[in-house]
């Protein structure tokens, strides 16, 4: 016994020690060395995995297309499943050979964390060399303590998708107003459909819904006294929002049953076989949507507006393109930066295969592009107006915050937590945040 | 064959107690000088690559998780701040931390009982009726080797509320009443997700045991049966405590693993809903990867190692004593 219990003890430390080992190795912080000798050079591009396969060997193409036009330069790209790119970024570029170009969501909680650690190489010269036209409202999205840090990807707006088929025959128009909204919900649960394709079992979805309600309250300007001015989240407005989308509307039943245990894309496939008639979601979700549903047309409108207050679809850039600040070649990197988000064919191919909608002014009379798109475009027409949209919370509020948000708004779905008791622990989460200084300031 | 494997059992037992014990610890230290004059340089060549390892893999990066957990580093700045031991002062004050425990002790304690109790029970089983033995024992080896990823996706679908198994097969046989989506419940979703896991075990338990069996002196057994022994009885006094090293082994491994438990959670539940089903394992995951709080992260994590480690050496103390 005595021998067994000995290597049962040994196996124990070595399993248990194993389980203490969450902490990475620190990397070096050397300077990278500027080699920018003009000779033949390779520079590795990080990124997530496209959304669907032809998306993904549409990524590769563009690639060879670079390297064609720049022979001198090779990119090695490497693409992970979007949900590992946090945790494997940070450490790649703090290693030896960071990822010279990388894509990563624009939030403070994202790259906002890589600005602070100084590992985003600055772009205000890039900017300037290259003339790139970003809207200025997109720049401030990946703006840092005043230094512009990368180039930020495509434009999305959340909306709604509709399924034009039922709307038809049911005689009803896309809604002015919540009360418009309501009245073709309950329809629609009469004929046995479910109203909304929605699903949280992911957590992030609700924050969709919530940046819908906050941003058609109070509009952009009360959005900014929220995250940067004197405003609160347990404000009126904001335990109104929390109220109608994850207490009124389980009650009334629009959201599918268990709502918690249903994905994203269940949530989506609800609606793609028909049985959901509208899908509260981002304009990234076009070309799925043109690829999947066959068998009715899709119509995209604006979360109609829940008071007198009007309207304000979340919009905003999601992720964005940052340069290490480590790279070896930082010329060849920005080179290829200005081919992937500005090269005129490549913009042209963006909209029109990948729907991506990019943040700055291009004529888009001439694309050949699918209704729905088409529609999300006029939609969209107004972006470089920013008073005209809302914004996706999560992308500017910082990490704990966005848990507080998530995990909450879980609890006032199943019913455990009440949409005030959810508004004071986001106000409590937002003051925690910003005295560790990890809100975004006032662009 | 089996006589001798009783045999061995019985003499390593008889070693373990107190006198005995203390000679063969006498003889053992007259040889390791032996040996330490003669082959140290060779043993320590053989030692060298695995200790390595080790201490690549494991130690160095153990020292700095206790380092980090003595930080704020949020696992992207340079500077790592000290912060001495705020990081666990805050953990105690957390009220999350408590509630991962309790889902951690109900994860254990059902986790560790439930695939070793079942397990137990099918390799007796197999061993006492050999036919079929061995399709019985790939079958229920199976979902071993699944990845766990597989396990938990599959009974994911298993839960679904819109497509699931289980709610269809409790409707057809009249408990609608009870369908519900398992996972998104926070009654439920733990639970729900424990069974998964012992699922994905008791096969691997199951085999274990079973290997154990072969080692079982039958003629003991049947002279217990001559004796008059009832089957539960001759399992409790002849056949467990002749495969007791074994189990104990499997239900250490078992129970450690229900402090370390995070993939099930993280492919199931994400920790939902709200923090109904989150463990401490998956807490520090959160906190370090996701939450940009790596000190604190790391703060969890030797709570973790420090709970695994009490545990484990406690329970094989306990089956030391025992014996």
């Amino acid at each position: 016994m005595f021998r067994a219990s000995k290597a049962t003890t040994v196996l124990a430390l070595a399993m248990v020690t194993a389980t203490a080992c969450i902490g990475g190795s620190a990397g070096s912080d050397g300077a990278g060395s500027e080699d920018s000798s003009g000779g033949p050079t390779t520079i590795s591009y990080f990124t997530g995995i496209e959304e669907t396969p032809a998306l993904e060997a549409e990524a590769k193409e563009i690639i060879e297309d670079f390297e064609a036009a720049n022979p001198d330069i090779t990119v090695e790209r490497e693409s992970v499943a979007v949900e590992d790119q946090r945790t494997v970024i940070q450490t790649r570029l703090r290693s030896e050979e960071p990822p010279d170009v990388f894509g990563y969501d624009t939030g403070p909680g994202f790259a906002g964390v890589l600005a602070k650690a100084d590992l985003l190489y600055p772009l205000d010269d890039a900017y300037k060399q290259y003339g790139w036209p970003v809207y200025d409202w997109a720049k401030q999205r990946v703006t840092y303590d005043g230094v512009l840090s990368g180039v930020p990807g495509s434009v999305e707006e959340i909306g709604v998708y509709y399924n034009k088929d039922v709307f038809d025959d049911m005689g009803f128009e896309e809604p002015q107003t919540l009360a418009e909204l309501e009245e073709i919900a309950s329809a629609v649960q009469d004929e046995g459909m479910t109203p909304f394709a929605f699903g949280d079992q992911e957590k992030w979805p609700a924050g969709h819904l919530f940046s819908i309600a906050v941003s058609n309250l109070v509009g952009p300007d009360g959005l900014n006294q929220l995250l940067y001015g004197g405003a609160k989240w347990n404000d009126p407005e904001v335990v109104e929002a929390i109220e109608i989308m994850f207490s009124d509307f389980v009650e009334k039943g629009y959201y599918p049953d268990d709502v918690n245990a249903i994905t994203y894309e269940d949530a989506n496939s609800l609606f793609y076989a028909g049985e959901a008639v509208m899908a509260p979601t981002g304009t990234w979700l076009v070309p799925e949507i043109d690829e999947t549903v066959q068998d009715f047309e899709v119509g995209f409108f604006p979360f109609p507006a829940l008071d007198d207050t009007g309207i304000s679809p979340p919009s905003g850039v999601g992720g964005g393109l940052f340069v290490a600040k480590n790279t070896d070649d930082p010329e060849a990197a920005l080179k290829f930066v200005d081919y992937l988000q500005f090269n005129e064919q490549r913009v042209k191919d963006d909209l029109e295969r990948a729907n991506t909608i990019p943040p700055f002014q291009v004529d888009t009379a001439e694309l050949e592009v699918t209704p729905l798109f088409e529609e999300v475009l006029d939609d969209l027409s107004e972006a470089e107006n920013p008073d005209a949209f809302g914004y996706n919370i999560d992308v500017l509020a910082p990490a704990d915050f966005n848990e507080v948000m998530f995990d909450g708004f879980q609890e006032v779905l199943n019913g455990s937590r009440t949409a005030q008791e959810q508004a004071d622990a986001l106000q409590a989460a937002y003051e925690k945040a910003k005295a560790a200084g990890e809100t975004l300031e006032q662009p | 064959m089996a006589g001798s494997g009783t045999n061995v059992v019985s003499r390593s037992s008889k070693e373990s107690a107190g006198g005995i014990g203390r000679l063969t610890r006498g003889r053992r230290g007259r040889a390791a000088r032996t040996i330490r004059q003669g082959e140290l340089r060779t043993a320590a060549l053989f030692i060298a690559p695995a200790l390595a390892l080790y201490a690549l893999f494991m130690l160095i990066p153990f020292a700095n998780s206790i380092y980090f957990s003595l930080t704020n580093w949020n696992g992207a700045t340079a500077l790592k701040e000290f912060v001495g031991l705020d990081n666990y002062i805050a953990m105690f004050r957390d009220p999350t931390l408590y509630l991962a425990l309790r889902n951690n002790v109900v994860w254990i304690v059902l986790g560790t009982a439930a695939p070793v109790v079942l397990g137990l029970m099918l390799a007796l089983v197999l061993w006492t009726v050999p036919r079929g033995a061995l399709f019985f024992r790939t079958v229920f080896f199976l979902p071993f080797i699944l990845p766990i990823v597989v396990v938990g996706l599959v009974w994911g679908w298993i839960y679904h509320p819109l497509f699931g198994v289980l709610n269809r097969v409790l409707a057809t046989v009249g408990l609608e009443s009870l369908g519900r989506g398992w996972l998104g419940d926070a009654s439920t979703a733990l639970v729900a997700t424990l069974v998964a896991a012992i699922w994905g075990a008791f096969g691997f338990v199951t085999v274990l045991l079973y290997t154990a069996l072969q080692n079982v002196n039958t003629d003991m057994v049947d002279a217990a049966k001559v004796d008059g022994a009832t089957w539960f009885e001759r399992a409790r006094f002849v056949v467990i405590p002749a495969i007791a090293p074994v189990l104990t082994l499997v239900t250490a491994i078992t129970l450690i693993g229900g402090f370390a438990v995070i993939d099930f959670i993280l492919i199931m539940t994400g920790g939902g809903p709200g923090n109904a089903s989150t463990v401490l394992g998956y807490y520090a995951y959160e906190n370090g990867f996701e939450l940009n709080r790596l000190g604190y992260g790391s703060a969890l994590s030797m709570f973790i190692t420090v709970l695994s480690l009490v545990a484990a050496v406690a329970f094989v103390k306990f089956r030391e004593r025992e014996r």
